[in-house]
């Protein structure tokens, strides 16, 4: 029963769970959809224009009813997407609003709506980050302003609700922020160009646990892909500062 | 020879309710980046509370709210703060126009050893280290003022007081430390009124209430008006009023025995003892019962639950040295600014 060896660190892709989020329209849905053998939950129209595995969710039991499918293992899927968690949030609280037959989640009074709620779609997602498939969550982008010790700061966040964005942030192995890079050429102009942010910023969210990725990636899969194949790459900024072993 | 770890009563209840939140802060240095805004609120007023018993002059220390809230006009926040501890400061001062007690000092920091009680060696790892609101004779005795802000005062807000592990402590060292007998504490309580400001409604909000109402109306008419925002002149008299009703004050003497004392001494030696007993095994487990404490999350509970994932470490957390609560204090107290 006890282990003979350490588990080594992951490498492969279909084991990590990756939180990305940026503006609506950004390109998020179209990098996920080149992730190996992709299925997506998909929780909002919007893949229209994409050619993938999709199954469309409009309630919560859809979304469980999925999850057993996939979780049953007769496919050949090696990513599931949600596309967007933001709305499997949502849907998570309708059902158990309608479960408890409330119209929203204060009704039930001492914070218990928000617990269940959270209590739900954190036993959900941690039963899928338990399969052997890769799980990519998507979001949108929301500016936050935050007060913090020396002041207020504006940071983009996921849309997520606080408790449930917490939750997420805990769970995921990668936060992918997208967002727009502007460079000054030399000859005065500037260009944008759409990249992945995956080091924590103050103002944007945004980590890698893996270590395995530089700052800044092009928002496009094969350059996430030759980052993430190119172990041992110097990371762009200085390692996190060292947290004592608990 | 090694120098002593500071220690405070903050660092020690930590230790005592949850070593692993503990460990998060004293060994890891982490604290929310998100401020607690009724943290803000207290300071605010323990400020505004210090400078008045140091100056009693209430426009100086109205004045003194304005600095610290520059930014009132356009941040609601620090608007609703303003207003409130304005409001406080002013009920106070008439309240309390003259006190029956001298001040001695204000904010006196205190640092002090820890004593084994079997031998009576002081502790080679840690000394111990505070700052209290206030120190006052009254009646030939000192005591320790304490300034608390609280939203109620009922009978098991003040029962608890008789427990509060933080002012045995400080009096205990405070004694130590300054060779003045304390006889108690004067616990000086302020209520946090939970009035709000009228926000008025939008014409969309009025026209909804409008037809309810006149679906309710058997006349099929209503005089209903459209809500106005309460103005801050009307608030501030709203508020005035409220902190014209002497209950929102409250003093609570309370006389220490030299038992708790000896109580006290032997509890911290443990704690002492117990810290370095985890250190040395590196074992600082959860306290799940202290995760909802007051009915909210610890604040280090999004780590402990992520399993300190460096996700939520990097984006939720900031790293600030320990023992903030003694700054502007021990380190420059006596030393002159040029």
């Amino acid at each position: 029963m006890l282990p003979i060896k350490k588990t080594p660190p992951k490498t492969n892709l279909s084991d990590l769970t990756v939180l990305i989020y940026g503006q609506s329209k950004f390109g998020k849905s179209t990098w996920c959809a080149q992730a190996e053998n992709a299925l997506f939950l998909a929780t909002e129209a919007g893949l229209n224009n994409l050619e993938v595995f999709q199954i469309p969710i409009t309630n919560w039991e859809e979304m469980l009813v999925a999850c057993k499918e996939i979780a049953e293992g007769n496919h050949s899927f090696k990513t599931i997407v949600i596309d967007t968690i933001d709305n499997a949030f949502r849907m998570c609280a309708e059902h158990l609003c309608q479960k408890f037959k409330i119209e929203h989640e204060s009704d039930l009074g001492y914070g218990k709506g928000y617990a269940l709620i959270n209590n739900e779609f954190q036993r959900v997602l941690n039963k899928l980050t338990l399969l052997p498939y890769g799980l990519f969550l998507v979001s949108h982008s929301q500016e936050r302003e935050i007060e913090t010790r020396t002041g207020k700061l504006t940071r983009i966040v996921p849309t997520l609700p606080d408790k449930a964005r917490k939750t997420v942030l805990g769970m995921v192995d990668m936060i992918l922020f997208c967002d727009l890079e502007v460079k000054v050429g030399n000859d005065g102009k500037s260009t944008t160009r759409r990249v992945i942010r995956t080091k924590p910023n103050p103002h944007y969210e945004a980590g890698d646990r893996t270590g395995r990725l530089p700052e800044t990636i092009e928002l496009h899969y094969q350059s996430f892909l030759k980052a993430w194949n190119t172990p041992g790459k110097p990371s762009n900024t200085a390692p996190a500062a060292s947290i004592t072993n608990l | 020879m090694k120098e002593r770890m500071i220690s405070t009563y903050s660092m020690w209840n930590l230790f005592r309710n949850c070593r692993k939140a503990f460990a998060w802060r004293y060994l890891n240095q982490l604290v929310p980046l998100e401020h607690d805004r009724n943290l803000t609120l207290g300071s605010l007023i323990h400020k505004g509370l210090e400078h008045w018993h140091r100056t009693r002059e209430l426009g100086a220390t109205l004045e003194l709210l304005d600095r610290a809230l520059i930014h009132r006009t356009h941040d609601p926040d620090q608007h609703r703060d303003w207003q409130l501890a304005r409001a406080m400061l002013q009920g106070y001062a008439a309240r309390y126009p003259q006190e029956d007690f001298t001040i001695l000092a204000l904010e006196k920091t205190f640092q002090g050893k820890i004593i084994n009680p079997s031998t009576g060696a002081a502790s080679r790892s840690f000394t111990l280290a505070g700052k209290v609101d206030g120190l006052v004779r009254l009646g030939g005795e000192f005591f320790l003022l304490e300034h608390k802000t609280a939203s109620v005062i009922d009978s098991s807000y003040l029962e608890k007081l008789w427990t509060d592990f933080q002012i045995i402590l400080y009096s205990y060292y405070l004694e130590q430390s300054l060779d003045l007998p304390i006889a108690g504490v004067i616990y000086n309580i302020l209520v946090k009124a939970r009035l709000q400001q009228g926000p008025g409604e939008t014409e969309a909000e009025f026209e909804a209430r409008r037809v309810e109402l006149l679906a309710k109306s058997k006349t099929g008419i209503t005089t209903a008006k459209r809500k106005v925002a309460e103005t801050n002149e009307a608030f501030q008299e709203r508020l005035a009023a409220k902190y014209a009703d002497p209950s929102m004050f409250h003093r609570e003497t309370i006389y220490l025995s030299r038992d708790q004392f000896t109580t006290l001494r032997t509890e911290l030696w443990e704690l002492t003892q117990a810290y370095l007993d985890a250190r040395r095994r590196g074992v600082w487990y959860q306290n799940t019962s202290y995760c909802f404490h007051y009915g909210r999350p610890c604040p280090y509970f999004a780590i402990c639950r992520s399993g300190g994932s460096s996700n939520v470490i990097e984006n939720l957390y900031e790293r600030r040295a320990p023992h903030e609560e003694l700054q502007d204090g021990l380190a420059t107290e006596n030393v002159p600014i040029f």
